[in-house]
């Protein structure tokens, strides 16, 4: 049951919609012109102490975590280093957009115009990648839905975890400040690395004064305020909140609820350095629970009570949104920040890691229903029963969540990229499915590349169906190919030519990453970084892993290549130059070939005339992506991840050999294409863990429905788990469900007033469906359903 | 004669992902061929063994499709539940399956309308972990109308199966028009007290999801029945609990 506290704050978040504050925006934009000259990690750093020192402090009412991005409860901020042209170009449209619209003022506009804008103007990340991506890889890659990594120069890095465990919890950033501070002191600033580290000693003691600062002013506020309350119960509560806010993040916490409010305010800090995605808060449930046991040992703290507080931590990691492009929100559908917290799994040892706050954990995202964090486990094959019911119990609960993880196989692919066995133990998840872990420097999401597009060029001489450019390769004509492995071979070098415009993309992007935006504040949570003085950006981290492209459209192609091998070289129904033609038209005027190419085998129902191929294609695409290197000399990695991108990159699609029509959806992750996945949910896991998941150490992704009725009783539950550890059993790595009826979901887009708190799976995440667009919406319900028999 | 044989049978359908016949996910498979000719059949398919909507598949067909299922069978505790139909209609070929099955350790159920020969297919029930065997009405006249079968044969098996010591649940198709009203009800359960004291029993509702296969087939759909409301569900396990009866559920 939820407090009543909890309640309001809760209701709120369902009914407000964000606000842009341009607060953060302009004081660091005033600081810079302060700083002009200093090295850039000092600029940085110095701004983020000038936003901790002058933006708005605000508590709002019944909160137990304080700390705001802005001057709205529920706000976005501006991030102009990174860029402003897209926001100058969109946000008069801000309110209107169909996805993740964002409340801002004409007064707001004409002040951002006139104050802010024009500073950055030539300044910022996004004109530098302009300016120097190559006109062939900027043909393919900005804007075109072709190759997309948009978000990695139009927006910070973000996919970070915060290491709780051995540096925050353990030495507060008041620890991390004298540690910068002693390491400064011992530089011998006479060659040019020490010179170097001593910038970045420098901005990370600002990063780390910077946050205690605004605690203090929290602290302050809260004493405020209490002076001023008339409510005796709420007066004690400032006080606390203005003694832990004193306490942390300076020092280790004292208690529970001081160490929730550490992470609310690591969470403030990366908010307000850079507006990341993928800000992570771990494995919260191992580095909590000494201060739960500790409290409640000491009869301080009930379990109740601890529950009110993580529900008012979720509610906080809610209440901010991503600021983000038109585009960038395509891919990443639905205000989510993906914070991916993760609970469950194995200690470092490798023994069962569950504890009461595991469950805590569980329960309220249960409660609260909010899209954040990002709620998933790590399930392994001995885990106790009682955990796999809690889960397979939040699953009928149709939100979504929890995102579900084989925690052998999250293990074995940070083996793959080359950590140490205690370390690749001890991993969590990354925004939606990538496993991660808190000594790591990596760009999770670096890049999308469209599958489809190789073959939509193998088919049609290098051109786009749509526009009719040449886009990829130049290609013979589709009917000169007389054997299938020629239009394999014809679809492979399409398919290495975007593997290679992906790679130069984020190449560029990653040095400019390097020569604009170092990260001081989130350098301050990482370990090594500390240790060795050298920031994220270039590279500080214990672990660089290499950046991971997302292959987008896996079953679209294995689907397409599966039906066109069979109506044109099995069965002979067609020739090539047909087939070619109908996907010119469309299918219009071939319905019936379209049809027969429907009733070709589809991925997704254990058949492995088309499975074969979707192992073949993921292989090929494994060992194409890790012939090149990262700027850190890192082999690049794989991923079918899901995020919601395989809605725009369907949009720039034409007519597939699968009998997909233009512009209609590309498919997710491992997932089946939607709808085609008519057998069981049992054939669909099957498919998907034939893909040898565990190379693609950028994280695997699959989404079912299930009919709620088939886990609406314990007996259901107890069967789904039983599901879980077979498919885990066969290899795979991620499981999420929606079991929300299609019916629900049709009158909750007839009446989304009725319906703001349905939360449901968009892929890799959970967001509020009613938030999604239109097109979104019925991607959704047109996802197979599976009832039970 | 297929039905003889024991190498190959007709396949209604192999329904994977079962989770309502039996313990944890199932794999049930649907053999065709019927004594009874009971109008609300949900199955009509099941009532010959050749017609356009069964297949004739050889025992290694059906195996092998099962097999590939074992992992999510074993996981969850399931197993494998024949249907049908009546699957001791092809006892010879229910023989292969079943044995093979039993020797490669899988969890058997048996869903079975109660008429056949105890005698004949006493073997194959007894590698079964389950069976449920359906009692459709009390009175002997009524019984034999309804279904065109004897009602003396199906408490004669019923009998025998609890004897056994085979694990059984009775099956009551729960059905307004035919049996669905407290005296026959309480009829059936006093016949079920008397010869099976303490069986677990299973009331399953009236459904219509079986019409499309009266259309597939050519044949009218059923008509005259209907399905009982949930608190008439809830009465008539009352009365069975009353009675000493055990009222289960697989859902
Ligand atoms: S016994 Fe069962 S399968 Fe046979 S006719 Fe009756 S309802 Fe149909």
């Amino acid at each position: 049951m939820l407090t009543a506290r909890v309640e309001k704050i809760r209701q709120n978040y369902i009914d407000a919609k964000p606000c842009i504050s341009y607060q953060r925006a302009l004081i660091w934009t005033q600081s810079h012109q302060r700083t002009e000259g200093k090295p850039i990690a000092i600029r940085r750093a110095q701004a983020f102490y000038d936003c901790c020192d002058l933006l708005p402090v605000s508590i709002f009412s019944g909160e137990l975590i304080v700390g705001a991005v802005g001057e709205f409860r529920k706000c976005g901020i501006l991030t102009p280093e990174y860029s402003w042209l897209w926001v100058d170009r969109e946000m008069d449209h801000f309110d209107t957009r169909p996805q993740d619209p964002y409340i801002m003022s004409d007064d707001q506009r004409r002040f951002v115009r006139e104050h802010i804008f024009p500073y950055w103007k030539g300044q910022s990340l996004e004109e530098a990648f302009l300016a120097r991506v190559p006109a062939e890889t900027a043909k393919i890659a900005v804007d075109t839905g072709i190759v997309d990594n948009d978000s990695k120069w139009r927006q910070a890095v973000g996919e970070i975890t915060p290491d709780y465990q051995d540096v925050l919890f353990a030495k507060g950033f008041g620890g991390v400040a004298a540690e910068a501070r002693a390491k400064l002191a011992a530089l011998p600033d006479t060659d040019k690395e020490s010179l170097e580290k001593a910038d970045f000693y420098r901005s990370v003691i600002l990063a780390a004064d910077g946050i205690m600062r605004l605690a203090n002013r929290y602290a302050d506020e809260a004493e405020r305020l209490a002076a001023a309350e008339t409510d005796a119960g709420r007066r004690e509560e400032l006080r606390v909140i203005a003694r832990n806010c004193r306490n942390v993040p300076e020092n280790p916490p004292a208690s529970f609820h001081e160490a929730a409010q550490f992470v609310w305010f690591t969470q403030l800090g990366g908010i307000l350095s850079e507006n990341p995605l993928a800000l992570n808060p771990g494995r919260f449930d191992q580095y909590m629970y000494p201060y739960y046991a500790a409290d409640v040992e000491a009869g301080r703290l009930t379990e109740e009570q601890a529950l009110e507080l993580i529900e008012c931590l979720w509610l906080k990691l809610s209440e901010w949104v991503w600021t983000i492009s038109a585009n960038t929100a395509d891919y990443f559908a639905g205000y989510n920040q993906f914070q991916n917290l993760t609970v469950g799994g194995k200690t470092r040892e490798g023994l069962d890691a569950t504890n009461p706050v595991t469950y805590l954990a569980l329960r309220a995202t249960e409660e609260v229903k909010t899209h954040q964090p990002g709620l998933s486990v790590r399930v392994h094959q001995d885990c106790p029963p009682e955990f796999l019911g809690a889960v397979t119990e939040l699953v009928s609960k149709g939100t979504g969540f929890p995102a579900i993880h084989n925690d052998a196989v999250g293990y074995q692919m940070l083996l793959n990229a080359g950590y140490e066995p205690q370390d690749a133990k001890d991993w969590n998840n990354c925004g939606c499915v990538v496993p991660h872990f808190r000594k790591t420097g990596e760009w999770t999401a670096a890049v999308n590349v469209n599958f489809g597009s190789a073959l939509e060029y193998a088919l049609n001489r290098g051109h786009s169906l749509m526009t009719g450019e040449l886009m990829g390769l130049p290609e013979r004509p589709a009917s000169s190919f007389t054997t299938f492995d020629e239009v394999k071979a014809a679809f492979y070098r399409q398919f290495s030519n975007l593997v290679h415009h992906s790679i130069t993309a984020t190449l560029v992007a990653q040095k400019l990453h390097q020569e604009l935006v170092p990260r001081p504040f989130l350098s301050a949570c990482i370990e090594q970084c500390l240790s060795t003085g050298v920031d994220l950006s270039q590279g500080g981290a214990k672990y660089n892993v290499g950046p991971v492209i997302t292959g987008i459209g896996l079953a679209v192609v294995a689907n397409s290549l599966a039906a066109l091998r069979k109506l044109v070289f099995d069965d002979e129904l067609v020739t090539m130059g047909e087939l070619a033609e109908a996907l010119q038209a469309n299918w219009v005027g071939f319905e019936p070939l379209r049809q027969a190419a429907l009733a070709a085998p589809k991925y997704g129902n254990d058949d492995d005339y088309v499975d074969s191929l979707a192992i073949e294609i993921a292989n090929w695409y494994y060992r194409e992506v890790h012939q090149y290197r990262d700027v850190f000399g890192k082999e690049f990695n794989t991923a079918f991840m899901g995020i919601s991108n395989y809605l725009p990159m369907g949009r720039v699609l034409g007519a597939t050999p699968c009998g997909r029509r233009n512009a209609e959806p590309s498919s997710e992750g491992v997932s089946p294409y939607a709808g085609t996945d008519c057998s069981t949910p049992l054939a669909a896991m099957r498919s998907a863990a034939k893909v040898n998941q565990e190379i693609h150490s950028g994280g695997t992704l699959l989404n079912l429905r299930l009919n709620h009725e088939l886990v609406s009783t314990k007996r259901g539950q107890a069967n789904l788990g039983a599901m879980i550890q077979t498919f885990f059993a066969l290899g795979a790595f991620h499981v999420q469900f929606n079991t929300i009826s299609s019916a629900t979901l049709r009158k909750a887009q007839a009446e989304p007033e009725r319906y703001r708190d349905l939360l449901v799976r968009v892929a890799g995440y959970s967001t509020q469906f009613v938030n999604l667009s239109k097109s979104m919406q019925d991607a959704i319900i047109a996802r197979t359903e599976h009832a039970e028999f | 004669m297929n039905m003889r044989r024991s190498d190959e049978g007709w396949v209604m359908n192999i329904q994977n992902f079962s989770v309502n016949d039996g313990e944890g996910i199932r794999t049930t498979v649907f053999l065709a061929g019927c004594a009874m000719r009971c109008p609300w059949c949900a199955n009509p398919e099941g009532g010959s063994l050749r017609n356009p909507m069964t297949t004739l598949m050889s025992a290694n067909d059906v195996l092998s499709q099962v097999i590939r299922q074992l992992p999510f069978l074993r996981g969850s505790g399931g197993g494998v539940t024949f249907s049908g139909g009546e699957p001791t209609f092809q006892l010879p070929f229910l023989r292969t399956l079943s044995s093979r099955l039993y020797d490669a350790g899988v969890s058997l159920a048996l869903e079975t309308c109660g008429t056949f020969s105890y005698p004949e297919a006493a073997d194959v029930l007894q590698l079964m972990d389950l069976i449920f065997i359906d009692f459709k009405h009390p009175d002997p006249d009524e019984h034999l109308r309804w279904t065109g079968r004897p009602l003396a044969l199906v408490l004669e098996n019923l009998r025998d199966v609890a004897e056994s010591g085979i694990d059984y649940v009775v099956r009551i198709p729960t059905i307004i028009g035919l049996n669905a009203e407290v005296a026959t009800i309480c009829r059936l359960l006093d016949t079920l007290a008397e010869i099976t004291p303490g069986a677990k029993l299973e009331f399953l509702p009236y459904h219509t999801l079986g019409f499309g296969k009266y259309e597939a087939l050519g044949r009218p759909v059923p008509s005259g029945f209907a399905t009982p409301s949930e608190g008439e569900m809830d009465k008539f396990r009352e009365l069975a609990s009353e009675r000493g009866l055990v009222p289960v559920s697989y859902r």
